[in-house]
Formats: structure tokens, sequence, C-alpha cells
């Protein structure tokens, strides 16, 4: 017969997450009817974020340009880039873009994701919603889209972190407590959080022993601690549930800290001229970093530009200089990690997303009609100062999102905008609920997975009602 | 748009709100006008066809591929239409233990099944054959359902109508159940079962009897060492030093636990800084965010940790949270988001939630939208009872909708005595806190002590803690903890003293194998408890010596009436001019700058001014005084920093006019324990400019006028504030030592965040039970703690090397309070080897930090 130890220490080997599990609780799982899902058409996501709001008329969806001039007259343009072909027959983008172009036609872009103004432009707010599918404040805290895909898919991998967040500042940048808010498995609490990793290059240090510290030295207190734990005379008489679990996620650190996958996170492993293909920056470094990620049986990464008030594509005044800088920021990454995936094989089971918190306008703050507080100081008429031409205000009414893999459609276009302003989705608009219904639908999840947290029913989508855009899907 | 589109679920309506820009829009040339039915077209595709299972937890990846699944076309909403609809109507007769007819609707089979008469009661895709329906339709009284009452009103009946012709889908695990437990209103007498064995406490009389009543042994009481170490990490959230270990080991008497106990329950300053945090939980305040954007918070930090630290009696903390004073107001205020929020989050609401979950373990969340469908709390009840609070009259909005009818200001134990609704805000939260903190209203008093067992114990004796509305394991158990906190003054740390002084809380932690599940739970001893971030960041610091020099909560952290009192005050009453002239309504700015050679670990201000004055320190508004017969007092030590600082004060006079004149000063104590004041004299300038908001001179408005300030001649014409003043002084002035400052009093670092620490945009009732990898991750590489484990090393070394089974044995007995065993000292003896370095002291503080024996209170 075993000891009890034994006994605990066959479960501990086990892996057996759900004996850990505190509540919530994922409803139906006892009783009654389970939760079914569909059939994942994806094993891995990739969300690349354009965070402060990427103006659709200057990257997916290029409309009437015209160049900066004094005395422009801002009603008669739209872009503020010329449209380039693409390898879609027909279908063009933003000039800026050529290597993205050039893989277009392994990608599904939709030109009519919509969202609300919440009556006023914050982006951490709206970040909020399109990373949790709930617009803040809630009365619980709200799990983002990884947690969900770490809470009920899992790691790939299980040395690797299922959800991990490349890019994005948590401190000293402006509007942390609000990032903070829902960069975080909420109610499921940090097991499934994310890990972040805010600086690609660094990413190797968060799995390297600390600093000043040699492997050796590293390897020698682990097991020392070992030692100590087996030696310890507390340990037949404390509670074996309380102190394996707290053992088990010890071991399985330092199995992440001493296994190979943790070589995924060093990107100068890779050959120099790779390197160089994605290294455009703190974000090129972050596709290259998730591609091998994801190689490596990541579950859900987010790459970001990175969020700070008023840089990057929060483009308040100098908005087509700043955008032209962003372009070549993304392109060359993009298609890099979109190419090295399907050459690997692996396009096919990892859905690649561009998406942002919304879209931008020269003149319409919000969406038509709203009173949303204009946040710009560019004139709406005739532009005299270059400074005051490109994007500036905030646009909720019709954006894009390039998906590409997993799943979808390669070489279509779904959704569309008027071509005269306002520039509103005028075909199949897309919520921020139904997409994530999409992509939860790609990775094998139902839109109506809920779990109970102080009582009530919490879904994966709002009220469970989220519905996946099924044509986009190959 | 059609008009199912205005059904009110928030799901719906998010979506038209999402849509509503294309929607206006569409008149743009030459498209096709789209609308929310392009996203409905969307929807109508069904699900995929294959489908599988889900298993919970990271393992999921195993999953089976088993089932195939159809979802209806419209879907009606189950959760939010169908239930209240039943619940309202039929719940009455039919649902939990009532089954009038044989009919019951507490489950889809229980409803498919049907009544005595045989007949199916409803009949999935077919409404026209449905009993249910036939009888809810029938014109006939003797068919006609509900038998007594009016009928269901038409929308009623085309909702359960639409929902059985789509095959009447119904919530997985959902069952209507009989009423749930509910505590009586007041509180239960207790008898007392007889004390066994000479275990009197009360709390063993009844946990005794439960006991024998389980067949359960009752559990030895834990050694000394746990015992100190336990209660010490309990009652005031440090790790108890290793003279003190030591002393209590070899104590002979009997009665040194209930006198421990009681020790570190008059340590005022521990006990607050650590009960801080489980109060800050609750409470959602912080010394940071949050509220998009900052701003939308207020702090009551002040009040609350001189709350703790005068043992404030419960209803009077409760009536101050309630109906509050400006210190305490924050609580009541919530966070103002910006932009546009659901209904449900609207100020008022939250202020219901907040009362609601925090002091009655009533959850109003789900109220909030729509009657509770799994709980007894109606919308109206959530409504009345936001409205006391609320400044504007306050219109219900079922789902974020709004219904049209109005709220009235009422709570929700009206036999203890309602609101007068006619009254202003104000008075109406003066009654409700009257109400709430009656002795009759046992909620209040059961919540609380059901959350201190909880933190003592582990479990609830309710459990989960969020609301009541669960059956406690002892319900004697329960009542008798709210009584004794009642009956003894609510006086909190007495309850914590009953409770730490029995045998129950002595008793050795039982070994158990899994979470207790549900209603099998039985008491066999405290369960080990995770130590929160701030107690694990505190004992880290204790052991390493590395707390920071001050805290970021403006707090006193030492005893006001003890300060040596030859401190008297230094600052002289300045002004413009020397004869103090001034005219009606004058408006001047002063100012001074300043070097701090260190941090200032405490620093309070006390300013008296004729008429009026507000001070700022380095652009945040501090404290102002309007009486200068009553000096002001405010800590100020996080606004302070090390090197330069300025001060700046607005000072007016009177619209009477006569003499004008300040009074400031500020005590410092810095790091090295010396003194630095900072006082109103002729080193002082002033200017007629006006500074911005927040005490600043913006770049191109910084005054080039500056004038020496001049001390007033006649200093006696405000003799009669010379003593209150002096003895604010006094008040002002920290001892030369405080005590480490504490985790709890700083904001949240990284690792702390990592730990469990929320960002408490919500109430938050419990911190998370277990070790994560990602946070195992940090433990063996964060920067920070990596740092702090370093600098402990050579401090350790320092102090108790070179020997190495010295330094073993202090490392020991200050982190888990015992010695090392021969075994570890072994293991201890080869990682430090014979010449202990500091690296090698480091790993071996980092291996022991590590150990599940540290990591837990057991």
């Amino acid at each position: 017969m075993k000891s009890r130890r034994q006994f605990l220490e066959c479960l501990a080997a086990a892996a057996t997450t759900t004996l850990a599990l505190p509540e919530p609780r994922a409803r139906g799982s006892e009783q009654g009817p389970r939760i079914v899902h569909p059939a994942p058409r994806a094993d891995a996501m990739i969300v690349l974020w354009m965070a402060g709001g990427m103006a659709a008329p200057d990257t997916f969806d290029p409309k009437r340009y015209k160049p900066f001039e004094p005395g422009l007259a801002v009603a008669d343009v739209i872009s503020t880039f010329p449209a380039i072909p693409t390898a879609i027959d027909g279908v063009q983008i933003c000039n800026g873009l050529p290597e993205i172009a050039k893989v277009l036609d392994r990608a599904t872009l939709v030109r009519s994701h919509v969202q609300p103004d919440l009556g006023s432009i914050l982006h951490s707010r709206h970040q909020y919603h399109w990373h949790t599918g709930y617009v803040p404040p809630q009365t619980v805290a709200c799990p983002h889209i990884g947690a969900w895909m770490a809470r009920v898919l899992g790691p790939r991998n299980p040395v690797m972190p299922a959800f991990v967040n490349i890019g994005q500042r948590l401190e000293g940048v402006g509007e942390n407590e609000e990032i903070k808010a829902f960069t975080t498995a909420g109610f499921f609490g940090s097991e499934f959080g994310p890990m972040n990793l805010p600086y690609p290059e660094q990413a190797a240090l968060a799995v390297r022993p600390p600093e000043g510290m040699s492997a050796e030295r590293f390897a020698d207190r682990y097991a020392a601690m070992k030692r100590l734990t087996a030696a310890s005379a507390h340990r037949e008489f404390t509670s074996d549930f309380h102190q394996e679990s707290m053992l088990r996620s010890i071991d399985n650190a330092h199995r992440l800290l001493g296994a190979k996958e943790r070589e995924a996170f060093d990107i100068t492993r890779e050959p120099k001229e790779v390197q160089e293909r994605y290294d455009t920056g703190r974000f090129g470094r972050g596709c290259l970093l998730a591609r091998r990620l994801v190689e490596n049986g990541a579950r859900y990464v987010e790459v970001t530009t990175e969020y700070v008030p008023f840089v990057h594509w929060d483009t308040h005044e100098n908005g087509h200089e700043r955008v032209a800088a962003l372009h070549a920021e993304i392109d060359r990454p993009i298609a890099a990690l979109v190419r090295d995936l399907d050459e690997r094989g692996l396009l096919d089971r990892t859905l690649v997303v561009i998406a942002s918190e919304f879209s931008r306008d020269m003149i319409t703050e919000g969406q038509p009609g709203s009173d949303a507080k204009d946040q710009a100081s560019s004139p709406k008429d005739f532009l005299q100062l270059p400074a005051h031409y490109g994007q500036h205000r905030h646009f909720t009414a019709g954006s894009s999102v390039v998906l590409f893999g997993g799943g979808m459609k390669r070489g279509f276009v779904y959704g569309k905008t008027a071509d005269e302003r306002p520039c509103v989705a005028i075909e199949n608009p897309v919520s921020i609920t139904d997409l994530h219904a999409t992509f939860f639908t790609a990775m094998g999840i139902s839109p109506k997975t809920v779990f109970d947290i102080e009582d009530r029913p919490f879904y994966a989508t709002l009220d469970g009602k989220g519905r996946a855009v099924e044509s986009l899907f190959a | 748009m059609k008009p199912q589109a205005n059904r009110g679920s928030r799901c719906e309506q998010a979506q038209r709100r999402e849509a509503w820009g294309a929607a206006r829009n569409g008149a743009a040339p030459n498209v096709s006008r789209p609308t929310a039915d392009a996203v409905r077209l969307v929807r109508d595709h069904a699900e995929a066809a294959i489908a599988r299972t889900i298993r919970p937890g990271a393992s999921a990846w195993l999953l089976v591929i088993i089932a195939a699944l159809s979802t209806p076309a419209r879907g009606v909403d189950f959760a939010h239409e169908v239930v209240p609809i039943l619940r309202k109507h039929c719940g009455e007769c039919h649902t939990g233990d009532a089954r009038q007819g044989g009919f019951s609707l507490n489950t889809r089979e229980d409803l498919l099944t049907g009544g005595d008469s045989g007949t199916p009661g409803v009949v999935p895709g077919s409404s026209t054959t449905s009993e249910l329906m036939a009888r809810i339709t029938s014109d006939d009284p003797d068919d006609r359902m509900p038998s007594e009452g009016e009928p269901l009103p038409p929308d009623a009946i085309a909702v359960l109508k639409a929902w059985i012709d789509e095959q009447a889908p119904w919530e997985p695990g959902f069952a209507f159940k009989g009423t749930a437990w509910e505590p009586p209103l007041a509180l239960r007498e207790v008898v007392l079962p007889p004390a066994a064995d000479g275990r009197t406490n009360p709390v063993d009389r009844v946990v005794d009897a439960a006991l024998a009543a389980h067949g359960v042994p009752r559990p030895p009481r834990c050694d000394d060492r746990t015992f100190i170490r336990r209660a010490s990490l309990d009652l005031v959230g440090l790790l108890p030093g290793p003279d003190r270990v030591e002393a209590f080991v070899a104590d002979t008497d009997p009665g040194k636990h209930a006198r421990l106990v009681r020790d570190l329950l008059a340590d005022d300053v521990a006990y607050a800084d650590h009960w801080l945090t489980f109060w800050n939980d609750l409470l959602r305040n912080d010394y940071t965010g949050t509220g998009y954007i900052t701003g939308g918070r207020r702090q009551i930090t002040t009040w609350l940790h001189r709350a703790l630290a005068a043992n404030v009696p419960f209803d009077r903390f409760v009536r101050e949270l309630v109906s509050p004073a400006d210190e305490s107001r924050g609580f009541i205020d919530g966070i103002v988001w910006r932009g546009t929020v659901n209904a449900s989050q609207a100020v008022p609401i939250q202020f219901a939630q907040n009362v609601g979950q925090t002091f009655l373990g009533i959850n109003l969340k789900c109220a909030s939208c729509h009657d509770s469908f799994v709980d007894r709390w109606t919308l109206r009840q959530t409504y009345d009872l936001a409205a006391i609070a609320a400044e504007q009259p306050l219109e219900l909005a079922r789902c974020d909708k709004a219904t049209g009818v109005m709220a009235t200001p009422a709570w929700i134990f009206p036999n203890l005595g309602q609101i007068d609704a006619s009254l202003p805000s104000a008075a109406r939260l003066a009654q409700l806190a009257a109400l709430m903190t009656q002795p009759g209203n046992g909620w209040l008093s059961r919540t609380l002590a059901n959350r201190f067992w909880h933190r003592l114990m582990g479990r609830g004796i309710v459990h989960p803690v969020e609301s009541l509305r669960t059956q406690p394991w002892s319900e004697d158990l329960l009542d008798l903890l709210a009584g004794d906190l009642v009956s003894h003054g609510w006086d909190m740390r007495h309850l914590l003293e009953t409770i730490c002084t029995s045998e129950a809380y002595a008793a050795v932690t039982p070994a158990v194998e899994g979470l207790p599940r549900g209603g099998d739970y039985v008491f066999r001893g405290p369960l080990p408890r995770r130590m929160t971030a701030e107690q694990f960041t505190d004992a880290v610091w204790t052991l390493a010596g590395t707390a920071p020099a001050k805290p970021d909560a403006e707090v006193v952290r030492f005893d006001q009436d003890s300060t040596p009192s030859d401190l008297h005050p230094a600052a002289t009453w300045i002004w413009s001019n020397e004869a103090a002239e001034s005219p009606p309504e004058e408006s001047l700015t002063f100012s001074k700058d300043f070097e701090l050679p260190q941090p200032a670990v405490h620093a309070a201000v006390v300013l008296a001014a004729d008429n009026s004055a507000t001070l700022f320190i380095n652009g945040k508004s501090v404290v102002t005084g309007n009486d200068w017969q009553q000096p002001v007092m405010a800590v100020a030590t996080a606004d302070l920093k090390e090197g330069a600082n300025t001060v700046i004060v607005t000072a007016a006079n009177a619209a009477a006019g006569g003499p004008a004149a300040l009074r400031m000063e500020i005590r410092c104590r810095l790091a090295d324990g010396t003194m630095q004041s900072i006082v109103t004299d002729g080193s002082w300038k002033w200017t007629k400019a006006k500074p911005d908001a927040k005490g600043q001179f913006p770049k191109d408005t910084k005054p080039t006028d500056w004038a020496p300030a001049t001390v007033v001649a006649n200093q006696a014409t405000w003799a009669t504030a010379d003593a209150p003043f002096a003895a604010h002084v006094i008040a002002a002035t920290a001892p030369a030592s405080l005590p480490m400052v504490r985790a709890g009093l700083v904001k949240a670092t990284p690792l702390m965040a990592a730990l469990g620490r929320p960002n408490r945009d919500q109430v938050v009732t419990s911190r998370p039970s277990d070790l994560t990898t990602l946070e195992a991750i940090l433990l063996a590489n964060d920067r920070s703690l990596a740092d702090e484990i370093a600098k402990g090393g050579s401090r350790i070394l320092a102090k108790h090397g070179p020997d190495p089974d010295r330094v073993a044995s202090w490392i020991f007995t200050a982190a888990l309070s015992r010695p090392p065993t021969a075994d570890e000292a072994a293991v201890a003896r080869d990682l430090l080897g014979a010449a202990p370095t500091a690296e090698s002291v480091a790993d071996c503080l980092w291996s022991v930090v590590m150990l599940p024996e540290f990591q837990l209170v057991r």
C-alpha cells in the first residue's frame, strides 16, 4: 500500500491542476448537460496589437488619397497614403505596407469591425473591452481572452506558459492601473494570467537565473531547497494538499527554467539574417519571439506596438509622419512571421490577428452623431501645417482586422466601409462580441463557455451570445 | 428597428450600440443600409457541427470529440428571460420543496415529466401541445395557472412560447432550488453545550460538540513554536522574532497562549498595519489608481489606519463609512469611471453593491441588472438601497435599460425600521448607518465574524464568504461569534481574541488531500493558509532587513499621546507685513524651498491660519485650515521626498478684514532618526500671484515679485491658539525610531501584484490560495526579490556569521520559529560551506523562504 505522501506525489506528477482549482467552477462540469465545444481549427493564437487606434484608412482600408499641401481641404482627403496592390486581385492596402501586401493572399481581411464609443474615448477602457469582451467597469475582474485560452485549453506544451504578453510595459508609461486591469486572468486567478515580457530582447532573462547568478549556483540552490523539503520535519505533519500544490508550482517553474524550451525565449539564438528580417524595433523583435514561443508550444501570445498615451498609434498630431514610421515598424516583421509560420507548416493551425481598439478619422470623434468629446486640435476644414495632416480623431464605426491562418479563408475580404465619410461599416458589421466568438470557435472553445463567479454565470462572450462569423472559416 | 431588438439583454443592447454607427449612417451613397439584421444574419449560421466536451482545467487538451450540437436560431435567454418569469409566476407552488399537483419545475427533467395528471409539462419544440402553455393561456379559471392572482402578462407568455418552440434550452446545471438557507434577521440565542475536559472557551464548547457529532476526534494542540508563528502572522502579520519565540517556549505559565494573543492584539500599530490590508481589500482603498483616469477614487487611508489603531468599535466604524465625514467618505463615493458606464455601475449602485457585499454578506450584483435568479434579492431592493445615497432621484434600469420606475430610498430589512425617503441623502445615510448597526441586525455581525473565522481558520463557517446565503457548518458557532462581537461593544479585537484563545484555533492543522467540496466539510482544525503577498513581503523584509524607508500610506504609526513633551513648536505667525494688516479678502501665496538630506520616515504638518489657508507640498494639496483657533494636522510622509522640496501656502483674509497671519510647522523624522522642522518664519517669501489648482506655477506663470515674508510683530494677537498649536505639533512629532515600514503601507510592487495583491477595482473578500507556476518563476528569478535576498545574505553573515551552524540556526528560527533538525542542519552546512559567504548565506535564506513550511501560515 502506498503511503499518504506517495499517493500525493503521484497526484502531483499527474499535474492535477483541477485538484488545485479554486472557485470559480466551470458550470455544467459536474451535473447536467456539458458545455459542448466546437472542433478546434487552430491550436495557437497570436494577436498583433496595434495599440492606440490603428487608422483603417491609412492601413488596410485605403480611400481617396491626397498628399498634403497648405490649404488642403480635409473634405477632399480620407487616406493620407496612396493605395498599393496586394496579392489578392483587386484588393488594395496602403502604401507603406508592401511586405504585408505580398502575403495578404494568406489572410482574411475584415473591414467592418465596429465598437461602441463608450460615450468618451479612453484607450485603456476600449482596450479592456476588446481584450475581455466586457465594458469596464464590471463587478468582477474580467479575464483577458488569453486567460480564457489558458483556462479552458491550457498550455500546448506543459512546460510553456499558456499566455504570454509581449511588449507592454506595465509601469511608468501612463494609464498603468487601467492597462493592468485587463492584463490579467481576473477571477480565474493568476495561474491563467499572462507572463509579461515587456522587452522581447530581454525575455530570456525572465526564464534565467537572476542576474549575476551562475546556472550552477542556481541549480545548487534549488537542489538544496529540494533536500531541505525532503528533510523537513514538518513535511509529514502539515497539509499534504497545500504543501504539494505549492511544491508542484515551484517544480514547474524550475522545470521551465531548466528546460530546453527556455531557449525559445532567447531570440539571439536565431541566425543573424533572420533577426535582421524581423528587427525593426521592439515590436519586430516581439514578433520573432512570438514565433519561437508558438513553435515551442505557447497557446496564446500577444505582441503589442505598446500603448503609451499619445505615442505610437495614438496619433493626436503629426499623424501622417508617425504612421509612416509605424508602417515601417510593423510591415517586415508581420510578413516575416506569416511566411515563417507558413513555411514551417504552422500557419494553418495558428491564428494570427492584427487588430486595434478602434480606427481613426480626420473629422469624426467616436462615431457619427456621438457626443464624445473631440480630443484633437487639428482643423476639420483646411490644413495649413504638415503636423495637422493625419488621422487625429478616434473612430469606432469601422475598423480593419486581418486574420492569417488558423482555419480562416485565404485571400478573402469580409465587410466593407462606406467610400465617403463617414466611413462606417456598411456591410456585415462585426462586433467585438462576435469577433471574440470567432476566435474562440477557431480555437475550439464554445462562445457560451461559462464559469460561476460569486454565484453569477460569467461567459466567454457577453452573456454567452457571441456568434462566430462562420463565413470567415475556410 | 424590429421589436425584438428592443428586448433588454445586455448583450443585444451592446450589440446594438456596437452596430449603431453603422446603422445610423447607412445612408452613405450607393450602399445598402446595414443594421443589426446583418449581425443577426451572421448569427443564423449554425455553429460547428462537430463539437467536443469540455473538461475544465489546464489538462483540457486531452479532450475527446464526442457530440454534435445544434443551437437555436433566435436564442431566448433562459437565464435572463425565462427564469424570472417561471420564478415569479410559478415558483411559489412548483419550485423547491413545493410540488402542487405533483408538478415541479426544479429541473428540465421535472418540467418535461409534468405532474400527477401524467401529461408532460412541456413538449420541447411544440408550444401548441405543451400543457404549460395551455394552462397559462386558459380562459377557464379552474384550469388557468397561476391558480391565484393575475394571469401572466402577454409578453411573458410570448417569451415562454418562443422558448418552448426553441426546444426549451436549459442552463447547464441550473435548478430551481428550495429557498436557499438564510439566517434569521436577529442573532439566535446560542445554548452552549457543556464544556468537556476543562475546554471552557465558548468556541470550544460549540466546536467540541460538533466534532463529537461527526465522530471526529479532537485535534491535538499544536506545539508552542507553531502557535507563536501562527498567532503572530495572523494577528499582526509578522514573523515572531527569535528571542520572542524562545521566551515563549521557555515560559511555563499555562495561560501563556492567551497572554500572547492579548499582547499581540495590544500592539496598536502592528495590528493596524496588518489589518489595513484586510480592510483595503474590502473597502477598495489603495494608494494609487484607479478609475479611468486616476482620481476616480478617494483614499480613506488615514482614517482607516487610525480607526484600527484606536480599535474603533465595529458599529461606529461602519457608521463612519456609511454615513461619513470627509475623511472616510471614499467608500460611499465609490469609483467614478470616465465615459458612459452601464447603469449597474453608477455610483449609487456601487454603493448598494458594496454595502451589501462588504458589510451584510448580501450579493446584489446580479440584482443590479435584474431580479437575481440565484438569490432572492430584487432589482427594486438594489435600487432602493442605492437611492438612499443618491443625490438625485434614481430611475430603475433593467439590464441597462430605463424602466420609467423610480426608486424609493429604502433598505432591505424594514422590520428593523425604514428610511424616511423625504429626508436629504446625508440624513438618509445616517438613518441607514443606524439601522444597519442595530444589534437586531444579525447580518452585519455574522458577516464580520465569518470573515474573521475564514481568515484565521482557512475556511468560512459560511463558505464561500461572498454571501451569507449558504448554510453554515455550525449555525451556533456563527451566532456565538457574532453575539460575542455585539455583546462586547462591537470590539473587533475582542472577537479575534475569543477565536484565537480557543483550543480550536490552537489545534494542529489537519492533513487534507484536497479542497473540501460543498457540504462535505467537517471542521478538523485550522487549515494552512498561504501567506498574503503582504505577509510574504513583510517576512522577507524582516529576515533580510530590506524594508523601504518610508510608507506611501499617510498614516500615524506611533502613539501620539506619548511623544516627549519638550518638543515645542518653533513656527511663528507670518504675513506680508509686520503689522499683519490686510484688507478684506486679501489673498497671498507663501512659499519655501528646502532640502531633506534623507527620506522622511514620518512627516506631519500643523497649520493655523487667520483666516484660511491651503497647504500644497510638491504640487499636491495636503490640508486646508479655516479657523485660526483650531489648527489642523495632516500626515505628509509620502508627499515629501529626499532632496529638494517646495511648499506653497495660499492664505486669505476674511471678508470682514482685520489682521491676517499664517503659522505652520512640518515635523520630519528622517531615516537616521534626526528631526528636521520646516516652520513659518522670516525665511519664507510671498507673492500676490496665485498658483494653479495643484499649488504650482506652470512654466510661463512663475512669479517674479517674490518678497520676503515678515514675522508678525505682535504674536500675542493669537495667543489663545498657542496651546492647541503646541499640542498638535507634539502629536505630529514621531519618536526617533519607528517600526519597520510594512508591505501593506506601500504601493503594490510588481512582485506583490503577482503574488495576489489585487488592484482593488472591485471588492475583494479572499486572496488566491495557491502559488502558481508564474509566481514560482518570479520567486526564483525576480530581480527585486533576488536583490533583497542578496542583501539579506550580507546582513545575516555580518550579524550571525561566520559559524555556519549559527547562521543556519538563526535563519531557521527567524523564518520558521524553530531550529533546524540535524538533517536540515547538515543540508544547510553543505550549502553554506565551512566559511559561509554572502552568496551562500543568501542561497540558504532563499531555500528556507521557498519552503512550504515558510510560505504557509500553519
